[in-house]
């Protein structure tokens, strides 16, 4: 029997694809390197300086944040909008966002001097401290999708009665999940208030915690997009182009009205010429709005774009290369920093920033190898017909 | 308002460096090894180790290169951003001015560095469980009715300490006085809503490192935002309810009509 199991297990390692492995060795030893760094201090094993005491992490954490609101705006699609079309899209989507916040908390424990005290935002409260938001915001928001993302495994165990109980609350879960991610997704952005001096002019507004809620949702579509498609190749199984490409419908919509209020709030404040002047801000910046909003606005008002896989995954790259970019130009490159100080990441910050990632992507993989990730999704052999992979309870 | 204050006379000091020496002491501070850069500035900022740094600053006056000396340190805000910031509040304003700090809470996310206009706090980069450093206006000793230790060590006079208001009287007396070689700025009596410790100069203060700031401070803005929390939380999950049950009730007449409509 153990020999069997033994045997099996091995078989199933031997099955991995190369990719695995590599995405494997990266986590070890980005593993490797984050003990280093939680021994000797973050002196010798990043960059960060006086000048700019946060970076690429940071960038990376408000990134992967925004990229993660797609479990939110799904869930809030499916369940409070009731567009069942979308559902079958929930899980895979709450998993890449169960996994990128699971990965930023990581990070911040690293970023931390003492990250010993990791939870003393639990005991010591500071009510005005964006940061002190977020972290809650984070920790609850994590449960939440925990919660959210159980059925998958209780479904693999077969423990009916717990899948009705959390099909029970799945709504009230789901409206707490959206208002928590609506408050941290937001007071990422209130971070930047205290720092008028330090952010640039373009980035800086009171408005920005709103810049920040909707650019998550914008985002969030895209990572649901880049997740489907990737799904596609990588498990042969996902979901029909024709949801995929409506969730690019709404794309236009809310990148539009992301950048016509973001180019309004500067001409209000009246910072409209800092776009004119050439220099890197200003580069910065049209870059964000030129790749990010308008090129897959354009392209995803075109229906042969939303019926192409290919080319709603290059929209939803673009879309997500903007936001990027956003979430690096308010943590680093739109920061002021103190005179005289520079930085670039060390390999060690890079290697551990990618240890994490690899690590979610490997989760990712594994999960979606043996558990029922795809529930009601279909298997697709070639593009016109699907059908059903696992039939599980219609919602 | 009973609050302490420091005022510095940038004219008067010498450069002695008595300040940070002082400094040091009282605050069991190690030494920095540093490499010679050419100027008697040394360190050549704030660092961890070094809470109150005298600048060399060269400038043109009266046509003639001269010194002047700045001292840096914390400018103990009346509305400090770095307090507003600090995610566990290890940083507090006291009701008497100082801005002081609480080592064994602090985590080290490093946010009070972005949010102070001034650059002040330090963070420990060459240790492993490493913390933040910033002057304290020696709030030990002032709560045991002493002076900070550079007001009492400076042997020019330069550093005051005092209630803030009386401090500013003076300061002005000195700035408004007849043929006074002082520039007609009061440095921190305004900037971002004031700070506890203000400046004299006879050289314009963007001339000799300090930032041009506004009057206004971000922290209220930032307050006023973050007291929003409850309500934006409370109005996202109304307003999400709202919607689940409206699309479910139209949902349900919508069945309801196709059932009539079948029937008939
Ligand atoms: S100068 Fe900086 S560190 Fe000092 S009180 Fe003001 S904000 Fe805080
Ligand atoms: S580094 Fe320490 S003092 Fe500064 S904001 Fe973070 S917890 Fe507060
Ligand atoms: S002790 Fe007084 S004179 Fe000496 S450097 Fe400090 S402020 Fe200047």
């Amino acid at each position: 029997m153990a020999q069997k199991i033994a045997r099996t297990f091995i078989g199933e390692i031997k099955s991995f694809p190369a990719w695995l492995w590599v995405l494997i060795a990266l986590t070890v030893f980005g593993l490797g390197v984050g003990v280093y760094r939680l021994a000797v201090g973050l002196g010798t094993t990043t960059n960060l300086n006086h000048g700019y005491p946060w970076g690429l992490w940071i960038g990376f954490d408000l990134f992967v944040v925004a990229f993660s609101g797609g479990a939110f705006t799904l869930a809030t699609l499916v369940y409070v909008f009731q567009m069942h079309e979308f559902h079958a899209a929930t899980r895979p989507t709450v998993l890449t966002g169960l996994l990128g916040y699971a990965s930023v908390l990581i990070i911040l424990v690293m970023d931390l001097g003492r990250w010993d005290r990791f939870y003393h935002f639990m005991i010591f409260p500071n009510i005005n401290s964006a940061l002190f938001e977020v972290s809650w915001c984070i920790l609850l928001y994590t449960t939440v999708l925990i919660s959210e993302f159980s059925p998958v495994f209780f479904q693999r165990l077969g423990w009916q009665r717990v899948l009705d109980v959390i099909k029970k609350i799945t709504v009230p879960l789901v409206i707490i999940g959206a208002t928590l991610s609506t408050l941290h997704q937001s007071s990422l952005g209130s971070l930047f208030i205290v720092m008028s001096e330090r952010l640039h002019p373009l980035w800086y507004t009171p408005l920005i915690p709103f810049f920040f809620f909707v650019s998550s949702v914008a985002a969030g579509l895209a990572m649901i997009i880049g997740g489907a498609t990737i799904s596609y190749w990588v498990f042969k199984q996902s979901l029909p182009q024709k949801v995929v490409g409506s969730f690019g419908w709404f794309l236009p919509w809310v990148l539009g009205f992301y950048a016509i209020m973001k180019l309004g709030e500067l001409l209000i404040a009246e910072e409209i010429g800092l776009l004119l002047t050439a220099n890197l801000y200003s580069v910065l910046f049209w870059s964000e709005l030129i790749i990010g909003c308008a090129i897959p606005i354009v392209m995803f008002m075109s229906k042969t774009v939303r019926h192409n896989r290919v080319w709603t995954l290059i929209g939803a790259l673009f879309v997500l290369f903007g936001i990027f970019l956003n979430r690096f130009d308010a943590a680093w490159f739109a920061l002021k920093p103190a005179p005289g100080f520079e930085y670039t990441p060390h390999w060690m910050e890079i290697a551990i920033q990618f240890g994490v990632l690899s690590a979610m992507a490997v989760v990712y993989t594994l999960i979606g190898r043996y558990f029922p990730l795809f529930e009601e999704t279909v298997h697709n052999g070639d593009a016109e017909k699907f059908h059903v992979v696992a039939s599980a309870p219609a919602e | 308002m009973n609050q302490y204050g420091m005022l510095v006379d940038l004219t008067k000091c010498i450069g002695c460096r008595g300040c940070q020496v002082a400094c040091k002491q009282w605050n069991d501070m190690p030494a920095e090894l540093t490499r010679n850069r050419g100027t008697y500035q040394n360190p050549p900022r704030l660092t961890s180790k070094t809470m109150t740094n005298i600048e060399f600053r060269e400038v043109e006056l009266k046509d003639k290169l001269a010194w002047v000396f700045v001292k840096r340190q914390c400018m103990h805000c009346e509305h400090p951003g770095c307090v507003a910031a600090c995610t566990v509040g290890a940083l507090q304003k006291r009701a008497e001015g100082p801005v002081v700090y609480d080592e064994n809470r602090c985590i080290g996310c490093r946010y009070c560095m972005y949010a102070c206009p001034f650059g002040v706090p330090t963070f420990e980069w060459d240790q492993t469980f490493a913390l933040i450093k910033k002057c304290e206006m020696c709030i030990d000793r002032v709560d045991a009715g002493m002076k900070p230790a550079c007001a009492k060590t400076c042997p020019a006079g330069a550093i005051q300490f005092g209630n803030r208001e009386e401090l500013l009287t003076v300061a002005r007396e000195r700035v408004y006085a007849k043929n006074s070689p002082y520039i007609k700025h009061i440095y921190g009596e305004e900037e971002v809503g004031g700070t506890s410790w203000m400046y004299l100069s006879s050289v314009p203060f963007e001339q000799i490192g300090f930032p041009t700031l506004p009057k206004e401070t971000p922290v209220y803005l930032n307050d006023k935002v973050l007291h929003a929390t409850p309500t934006i939380a409370l109005g996202m999950a109304l307003a999400l309810s709202g919607v689940y049950w409206m699309v479910k009730r139209r949902n349900v007449i919508r069945e309801y009509l196709a059932a009539e409509n079948h029937e008939k």
